[in-house]
């Protein structure tokens, strides 16, 4: 089998190929639902290894990174670059891919639109450039679908950060709004001609699977109730990023009066300085009005993104309820 | 699969593995190197009441040749100590090998694990699909001696299932009724790769297949009925339990349940609406950034 690794454009224009689409292989797509279902209520991250063909980052490989210890900070870290880089050489012997292509965590009733989540892809994205991140929610597929998503950052996101303009202007400037942090995108699933074999022998031809009684379960309210939770968590953290947002708005208004009043003293202290022959003092000064940074945007956007997504879920819950009870009433009125 | 043999200590041992342990040695198959037939490699697992469970494997190194097999013995210790960092409560339950029938270099292999663990399993994957089939078994060994002379081991066949846990038969199945196009050539077709969040389709696909279910089991019965078909008195009470699950609800009782029901619903829908609404009012006038009041 022979794969093509795409090649960067040449420097000058700076063109880069971004992913479009993500292809899992069955193992992994396995792995990871293993994984981060059996360390519930934990969440925990690991890495996936693959390779980027052009638009396509196909995933090959994973594995788990143990869960993090905050016992000491510099032994952790250094602790788990260890186990990644012995976990590489390892499957480097057996012809395991080892580039790394992102990483995958676990999320609870997705959330995770996390600063963390950010400052890891920032990270990553200064030895890789096409990385991805696998969002697998284990309490949302248990209800029978699988809730499965890739998502990277907007590459106009990526520049904005590290120019360090994540204020309201920056953010204006670029033209993104809080839609235009993270991307979703699309995933496949491929398996080798092997284990389609194995796969089609393995379980038997498709009747009423346990998925299908868990999807056909009537039973949304608790669901529906955790989410409203989170979304009023979430309500609550906007208020709270806007009320940052006011505060600062009246500092350096306040700020300006003082500033404005000062400068009047000043003006009339020169005047008498010059009837005194003396030197005018500067109108100017530096160390008594310091300029307010500004509150970066980048929380209230990250929280923004987390209520469209709660809104997003519940939307779909609420609507699939409503079908199954219709369904239900047909077939009561047809039956009974 | 043999019948359960009973071992020597009178113990009934059989294997339980899960898919991800199969799908992670095919891969390995496919990877293995130039010179090399097949592939071995270490079994973890849990095991519990004679059942012992295998939830995870990997490669190890190996060479073999007709007189001699070597095995990367280092690999594995690391590879082990590695992973038990990350589940503790997993340990070596035994190692697989790939092809269709065990080697000579077997009883060596077998040796070495029987050091690791107690009672190692064997695990014989045949990626050749030889029958065309695809088997798995499994064999756990028994040391043939004469006094004290040993003389050969003998492997004794176990039973051997694979159990899809509660959360992977999600993946498993969506893999098996949606995804994967099992095509005589391969090819990756570009129908069959539906995207996650169908969930419209899968909702309709799977009354689907539940109400095909249904027709089977109503087909069986009157089969039965008219005398065509042997009845099974287990099937039967089982069948009339499960019909006797269904409430049957008065009229104004299950309209009142399904019209709060549809309500509960509908407001939520409803709130999520409107708070979507006022995150983009906000954001359209700015009022986000601003001091609105």
């Amino acid at each position: 089998m022979t794969r093509a690794c795409a090649f960067e454009g040449s420097a000058p224009r700076q063109h880069k190929e971004l992913v479009k689409t993500v292809q899992l292989e069955g193992q992994v797509l396995l792995k990871i639902i293993q994984h981060c279902s059996e360390a519930l209520p934990q969440l925990v991250t690991g890495q996936l290894l693959g390779l980027d063909v052009g638009q396509q980052l196909e995933v090959t490989d994973c594995f788990a990174f143990p869960a993090a210890v905050a016992d000491d900070d510099a032994e952790a870290e250094s602790a788990g670059a260890n186990y990644q880089l012995e976990m590489m050489r390892c499957l480097r012997e057996v012809n395991v891919d080892n580039n790394t292509v992102g990483w995958y965590q676990s999320a609870n009733m997705g959330t995770f639109q996390t600063l963390e989540l950010i400052e890891t892809f920032i990270n990553y994205h200064e030895n890789i450039k096409k990385c991805v991140c696998i969002i697998y929610d284990p309490q949302r597929s248990s209800r029978g679908n699988l809730a499965l998503k890739a998502v990277r950052l907007k590459e106009s996101f990526i520049e904005l950060s590290k120019e360090q303009k994540l204020t309201l202007k920056g953010f204006r400037e670029a033209g993104l709004s809080w839609r235009d942090i993270f991307v979703e995108l699309p995933i496949k699933v491929r398996n080798s001609n092997l284990v389609q074999a194995l796969v089609a022998d393995l379980i038997p031809a498709p009747t009423a699977t346990q998925a299908d009684v868990d999807k056909l379960n009537l039973s949304v309210a608790p669901f529906l109730e955790r989410n409203i939770q989170s979304l009023v968590e979430c309500v609550d953290d906007i208020v709270q990023e806007q009320q940052k947002v006011t505060m600062y708005h009246k500092t350096v208004a306040r700020q300006q009066q003082l500033y404005s009043a000062w400068l009047v003293k000043r003006r009339q202290e020169n005047t008498q300085r010059l009837q005194d022959n003396l030197e005018a003092l500067p109108e100017e000064d530096p160390t008594l009005f310091k300029p307010i940074p500004e509150p970066s945007m980048l929380d209230n956007y990250l929280v923004t993104n987390q209520i469209a997504t709660y809104c997003d879920q519940i939307n779909i819950a609420a609507s699939e309820a409503i079908q199954k009870l219709f369904l239900m009433e047909s077939m009561q009125k047809a039956g009974l | 699969m043999a019948a359960t043999v009973l071992l020597p200590s009178g113990s009934n041992v059989s294997v339980k593995v899960h898919p991800v342990v199969l799908f992670s040695i095919c891969d390995a198959y496919t990877r293995r190197k130039e010179n090399q037939d097949r592939v071995i490699g270490t079994l973890l697992g849990v095991v519990a009441d004679n059942v012992i469970e295998v939830k995870n494997c990997y490669v190890v190194p190996h060479n073999e040749s007709s007189e001699q097999v070597m095995v990367d013995v280092v690999h594995h210790k690391t590879m082990f100590e590695l992973h038990q960092k990350v589940a503790p409560h997993e340990s070596i339950v035994g190692w697989f090998a790939t092809g269709s029938d065990l080697y000579n270099s077997d009883a060596l292999i077998q040796e070495f694990y029987s050091k690791e663990s107690t009672h190692p399993v064997h695990m014989v994957v045949d990626t050749t699909l030889k029958d065309e089939k695809f088997s798995v078994q499994a064999y756990t060994s028994r040391v043939l001696a004469l006094g004290d002379k040993v003389l050969a081991t003998e492997f004794i066949e176990i039973p051997c299932d694979t159990i899809v846990g509660d959360i992977e038969r999600v993946g498993a199945e969506l893999m098996l009724t949606g995804f994967n196009d099992p095509s005589p050539d391969g090819r990756q077709k570009e129908t069959a790769n539906k995207s996650f969040s169908d969930e419209t389709e899968t909702l309709a696909a799977s009354m689907a297949r539940l109400a095909d279910l249904v027709a089977k089991a109503s087909d069986y019965v009157d089969g039965v009925m008219s005398g065509k078909v042997v009845g099974d008195p287990a099937v039967g009470r089982y069948l009339a339990d499960t019909v006797a699950l269904v409430p049957h609800l008065a009229r104004p009782d299950f309209e009142r349940i399904f019209n709060e029901s549809v309500q509960d619903s509908m407001v939520v829908t409803y709130l999520s609406d409107l708070l979507r609404a006022h995150v983009g009012l906000a954001e359209r006038l700015g009022t986000a950034a601003l001091p609105i009041m």
